[in-house]
């Protein structure tokens, strides 16, 4: 129990640090003028293509796929938290502490999660109506928990992953930029899944993203719960084995910086 | 020209040095095909040549963002800003050579959008009048290098460029009618987009991709060199007028 208390402790100091840092980042003005406008645009470029390329339904379905991208988009954003650390010169001592590193980096950089989830719930109900999209009330409101969980989903990938490049902190936003671009690409953002060839498509259902945003497709087309639930299942099983990866390998990752001298600025 | 081409060799080594620096590189063939995948499953062939133009345009913009608008507050982290200025050779003209680097890598951009497009959907560039893409690229290339002039400029000015850089694409893409023609947009955004340089360079580069005879080429052209010397000229006044006041307040360096 007192391990479990030393750990939720933790966890929430991590917390407060990563919302201390989100708003050295943003004020609530750049964040609605700079990120909002950015994140609305974004959607609405897309759904500016499906009215180019067909009519509404092809916006509507453009509309959805990326606003819910913006939500794994953020999540992915986790993996940017080890250059931090790295740059303010904190990664040794982390990593030195008795504290478990992927416990500190999770939690530090979950507001990305709640971040990405309200960026992608506010960028479909401000962009879909622009664009003409019904938003099916009371249904709608399922959209918000689902959006959180492709949001988390995404996180723990992005976790996973900032272990991964944890010593190589030269190759980190390129990592960041090409997962969420690789995600806008296969996860049935843009095109349905059928449309790219069978492993592509089994693939793409191992990743954050594809089953939560069939599940939301689902709310908006009016089916029923127990497929929208089973979908929202398979996004939250996603989510939790890419949790279990970053578990098993982060603090491995890490400690083999502490043997080469890499954790460092000058590595 | 010396200071040109030290700058010019400066920056290519500079981008090696850090591969984060060549993302677009690796975003810009996933971006070929979401566009290609989207046209292609809407059975919107014809607009094959827009869904190649926009990841080429997209790329640039990136480079010139990010990459150019970064290069003195880059220099200013380093310390290395007081040196740069206090150096005989002229330093606007090194900050030119440097853009230049960038707009050159950004170009390499062109060749793998057409690689990606063959490769992945067997469609290539279609070089339906092929001095006018020519004409056209170099042009762009010219208007996204002051644009970039004028982001190293104004970068320096704020408190966290982050913040500006994260959210000014996907916005100047929805004016600069980077995949779809501003025509589209409301009636009281185009007034916006017509003093934005890429919504020319965007509607050149499709049309240079189509067979139908392109409506008055140089006088479009004309517009997007225009708006690049606009770029130049307001950058560079800029430019001179923060490093003054930094000079005269002594905050050239990052106290």
């Amino acid at each position: 129990v007192t391990a479990l208390a030393s750990t939720a402790n933790v966890m929430r100091h991590a917390f407060s640090a990563g919302i201390a840092d989100y708003r050295a980042i943003f004020t609530w003005r750049s964040w609605v003028f700079g990120w909002m406008v950015r994140v609305v645009a974004q959607v609405s470029f897309f759904g500016l293509i499906g009215l180019r390329v067909a009519d509404d339904r092809s916006a509507f379905y453009l509309l959805i796929g990326n606003a819910l991208a913006v939500a794994a988009q953020a999540g992915v954003f986790s993996l940017n938290m080890t250059t931090t650390e790295r740059w303010a010169g904190t990664l040794p001592l982390l990593v030195a502490s008795p504290t478990s590193p992927v416990v500190v980096f999770a939690a530090r950089g979950a507001y990305l999660a709640v971040d990405g989830a309200l960026s992608a719930v506010l960028a479909l109900f401000i962009a879909g109506p622009l664009f003409g999209l019904h938003l099916p009330w009371p249904r709608v409101v399922a959209v918000i928990p689902l959006t959180g969980l492709v949001a988390l989903s995404a996180y723990c990938l992005g976790t996973f992953l900032a272990g991964l490049v944890f010593r190589f902190r030269e190759i980190n936003g390129l990592v960041v930029n090409t997962t969420y671009v690789g995600l806008m690409a296969a996860c049935g953002v843009n095109v349905p899944l059928s449309y790219y060839p069978q492993a592509i498509e089994w693939l793409a259902h191992g990743l954050p993203l594809t089953n939560g945003l069939l599940a939301i497709r689902e709310v908006f087309h009016g089916d029923a719960v127990g497929s929208i639930l089973g979908h929202a299942g398979a996004e939250a099983l996603v989510g939790a084995a890419w949790l279990t990866l970053a578990l098993l390998t982060f603090n491995r990752l890490a400690s083999r910086g502490r043997l080469d001298g890499s954790l460092d600025y000058g590595a | 020209m010396k200071g040109f081409l030290a700058g010019f060799n400066l920056e290519l080594r500079i981008i090696r040095s850090g591969p984060d620096a060549l993302l677009p590189l690796f975003t810009a063939p996933l971006f070929t095909i979401i566009f290609l995948a989207i046209v292609r499953n809407g059975g919107r062939h014809d607009l094959q040549p827009d869904a190649l133009m926009a990841p080429v345009l997209m790329t640039l913009w990136w480079f010139a963002l990010f990459q150019g608008g970064n290069l003195i507050t880059g220099d200013r982290w380093q310390g290395i800003l007081e040196w740069a200025l206090a150096a005989p050779t002229s330093f606007a003209t090194v900050i030119l050579g440097r853009v230049a680097a960038i707009m050159v890598f950004g170009f390499v951009g062109f060749f793998e959008v057409w690689g990606i497009g063959e490769l992945v959907f067997g469609v290539g560039i279609p070089f339906k009048h092929p001095l006018a893409l020519v004409l056209t690229i170099v042009g762009t290339m010219f208007a996204m290098a002051g644009t970039a002039v004028v982001f190293a400029a104004l970068f320096v000015l704020t408190r966290n460029a982050y913040t500006f850089t994260n959210s000014a694409s996907f916005p100047f893409y929805v004016l600069g009618g980077v995949f779809v023609p501003i025509a589209i947009l409301p009636g009281w955004i185009q007034p916006v987009s017509s003093v934005i340089f890429m919504s020319w360079s965007a509607d050149l580069l499709r049309a240079s991709l189509k067979p139908e005879h392109i409506h008055d080429f140089w006088g479009r052209l004309g517009m997007v060199v225009l708006l690049g010397a606009v770029s130049f000229a307001i950058g560079r006044a800029v430019l001179a007028l923060v490093l003054r006041r930094m000079r005269v307040t002594g905050e050239l360096a990052t106290a």
